[in-house]
């Protein structure tokens, strides 16, 4: 069985994506930010780690850069639902999704995926990052 | 103490008079004397010289024995001497003519000068030396003649005078009147340039040098005042235009600003409903997928499913708008080739009443857009023209040209137009203010969310084009978007690489 990790500070993005992937027959274990998330590594050994870019503290794009450095054969998605850090940190030219996770596989997600996305599309990313045959 | 001051003629005038007054009266007295003086020496003279000869005749043989040859020379002397009393005076006897005034009495003394003893009478006492006799010839002359004669020659003069004196004051008002009227003309513009009009030449046709040269001075003045009033102006306009462009150009900005935070906020929030969307889709597919297909609140599941992707959708929409135009991969198209493709699917959409046209200029350059996007950005305007024209007959037109020295920004650059316009009902200025804002409509609910429009403006943000309105209630509304000419963007790039 394989293990995925889910992070994000949102309980209920936490919470359906962890359902959704324990219905299809994963060991997933979630963590609401990015210290917890690499704590947890640190504990459990981990196949994917799927992650939300826009968190506080620590954001998306760094803790894939920390994931990457400390555990280098942990499969990465990252999840976004656009937007911006909040009004007071807007920069025109960084506020798109694309540009999130653009940057997010710049810093080694191995495959992104946008916020809000459906059952299916969710099981197919996990499915294509992990090697179908490897559950 | 206020200085009285006539006008030039009757200045000049008034002196002419006044000199005339002190100088006719001496003149008067002058000639005066020269004419009495001549005229008294003329009678003088004549009296003297007609006494002499009558004198010599009494000297001539036995002239003063004879009683009847005295007689006759003295009446002789009344007669044709212009005398008025002849006498011959001897010791002891004295002869007079009968033909002389008899209330003349005998001269005081021999020789007195004209005009004395107030008788009017000139006398003149002759002696006579003849022989043994020892006489006095002793002739009167009438003054009144000559008095006469003088009196008239004064008044003759003083008519004369008259006459020059009017003369000279009728030629000093001709002569101040012609010199005074270049003066009024030159009076007349300086005064029309005072008071602000500075297109009247000064024109003064004059022949004296003086009034000339000033008038020439005073053109070459306004010459000089124009060109400054002139420059004046047309820095004063420059001044205002500038001032139109700073506001126009502070409008753009206020309009771009708020269009920003409203993206800014549209994007914080429609990344609040992405996260809100995740467990609704998930949890409901998910539901859906565990229950038995004949548990009858299936339907309204999936009616929970369907209202969350719509609400995906409208998030979508709102994230173009806040530019997260994710998909845009800019490359050099052919715009005619998207108003090809929009024209193809939008004939099959619009109701018979509304008449498509295109205006597709020629010579086209390619700009820097996506293919897609433009497609999508059309079919946006379309939609809006032809339902400003609903319920009416109406002609939608769809125009492209290139504008190779078009005004930008104060500077010239080549663009590509791209113009939608309708025949429809038009929107007043309020409505054209918040036209790109999202969420903004002039729609009945539920014929739109409102988003068409801000998706619009994304997009053309996306592509570095840039869009305007013309509307007018009742005429019709023009959205035009500029896209830049990518003869510029490449050299813009030339000169960034170059840079780098």
């Amino acid at each position: 069985m394989q293990h995925i990790l889910v992070v994000d500070d949102e309980p209920d993005v936490r919470d359906s994506v962890k359902y959704v992937l324990d219905r299809a027959g994963y060991s997933v274990r979630t963590a609401e930010s990015a210290v917890d998330a690499l704590a947890e590594l640190a504990r459990n050994p981990t196949d994917l780690v799927i992650t939300d870019i826009i968190m506080p503290q620590i954001n998306g794009v760094e803790a894939i850069e920390s994931i990457r450095r400390a555990f280098p054969s942990v499969r990465i998605i990252a999840i976004s639902g656009g937007g911006n850090f909040g009004v007071t940190d807007y920069q025109p030219s960084a506020i798109t999704t694309t540009a999130y996770l653009a940057s997010a596989e710049k810093a080694g997600a191995n495959l992104v995926l946008t916020k809000p996305f459906e059952t299916f599309e969710l099981i197919q990313s996990v499915e294509q990052v992990l090697g179908v045959g490897h559950a | 103490m206020a200085q009285l001051r006539a006008t030039f003629w009757i200045y000049i005038t008034a002196w002419v008079v006044v000199v005339h007054l002190v100088l006719l009266p001496a003149l008067y007295f002058g000639m005066g004397y020269v004419i009495r003086e001549s005229h008294e020496d003329l009678f003088i003279e004549h009296a003297r010289t007609f006494s002499r000869v009558l004198a010599d005749e009494f000297e001539v043989g036995v002239a003063l024995d004879s009683q009847t040859r005295i007689e006759d020379l003295l009446d002789f002397a009344i007669t044709h001497g212009g005398a008025r009393y002849a006498e011959l005076y001897e010791k002891g006897r004295s002869i007079r003519s009968l033909y002389g005034s008899s209330e003349i009495k005998t001269p005081r003394s021999s020789d007195l000068s004209f005009g004395q003893g107030g008788d009017g009478i000139y006398f003149v006492v002759r002696p006579i030396e003849h022989g043994r006799h020892h006489a006095e010839l002793r002739l009167g002359f009438d003054e009144q003649p000559t008095q006469e004669r003088i009196r008239l020659a004064l008044t003759r003069m003083i008519w004369l005078l008259a006459g020059y004196l009017v003369s000279a004051i009728a030629i000093a008002i001709i002569l101040s009147h012609r010199l005074s009227r270049p003066i009024h003309r030159l009076q007349a513009v300086s005064r029309a340039i005072s008071s602000g009009d500075y297109t009247r030449a000064l024109n003064v046709n004059t022949g004296i040098r003086e009034l000339h040269e000033l008038a020439v001075d005073l053109e070459a003045m306004r010459h000089e005042l124009v060109g400054v009033n002139d420059r004046l102006e047309a820095k004063i306009k420059e001044k205002e235009i500038s001032e139109v462009r700073r506001e126009e150009l502070q409008k753009q900005l206020r309009h771009r600003q708020r269009l920003e935070t409203v993206g800014t906020l549209a994007s914080g929030i429609a990344h609040e409903i992405n996260n809100v969307l995740v467990p609704i889709i998930l949890f409901t597919d998910t539901a859906l997928q565990d229950l038995p297909p004949s548990w009858a609140p299936r339907a309204n599941l999936q009616r929970v499913l369907a209202a969350a992707r719509r609400a995906k959708d409208v998030v979508k929409k709102i994230l173009t708008f806040s530019r997260e135009l994710g998909d845009a991969k800019l490359a050099l198209i052919d715009l005619r080739e998207v108003v090809a493709e929009a024209l193809h699917l939008f004939s099959v959409l619009v109701p018979p009443t509304v008449e498509i046209q295109t205006e597709i200029g020629e010579s086209l350059p390619l700009v820097r857009a996506d293919t897609t996007l433009a497609a999508h950005l059309l079919m946006n305007l379309c939609t809006n023209a032809y339902q400003a024209m609903e319920g009416a007959k109406g002609v939608l037109t769809i125009g492209l040209s290139y504008q190779g020295h078009a005004e930008a920004g104060g500077m010239s650059q080549p663009r590509v137009e791209l113009w939608v316009r309708d025949t429809g009902r038009g929107m007043d200025s309020a409505t054209v203010e918040r036209i790109f804002e999202p969420f903004f409509t002039t729609r009945s609910v539920g014929q739109g969310a409102g988003l068409g429009l801000s998706v619009v403006h994304g997009i053309v943000e996306s592509f570095g084009a840039s869009i305007t309105v013309e509307s007018k209630l009742g005429v019709g509304t023009t959205f035009r978007i500029f896209f830049p000419s990518t003869a510029r963007l490449e050299a813009i790039e030339d000169f960034a690489v170059s840079v780098v």
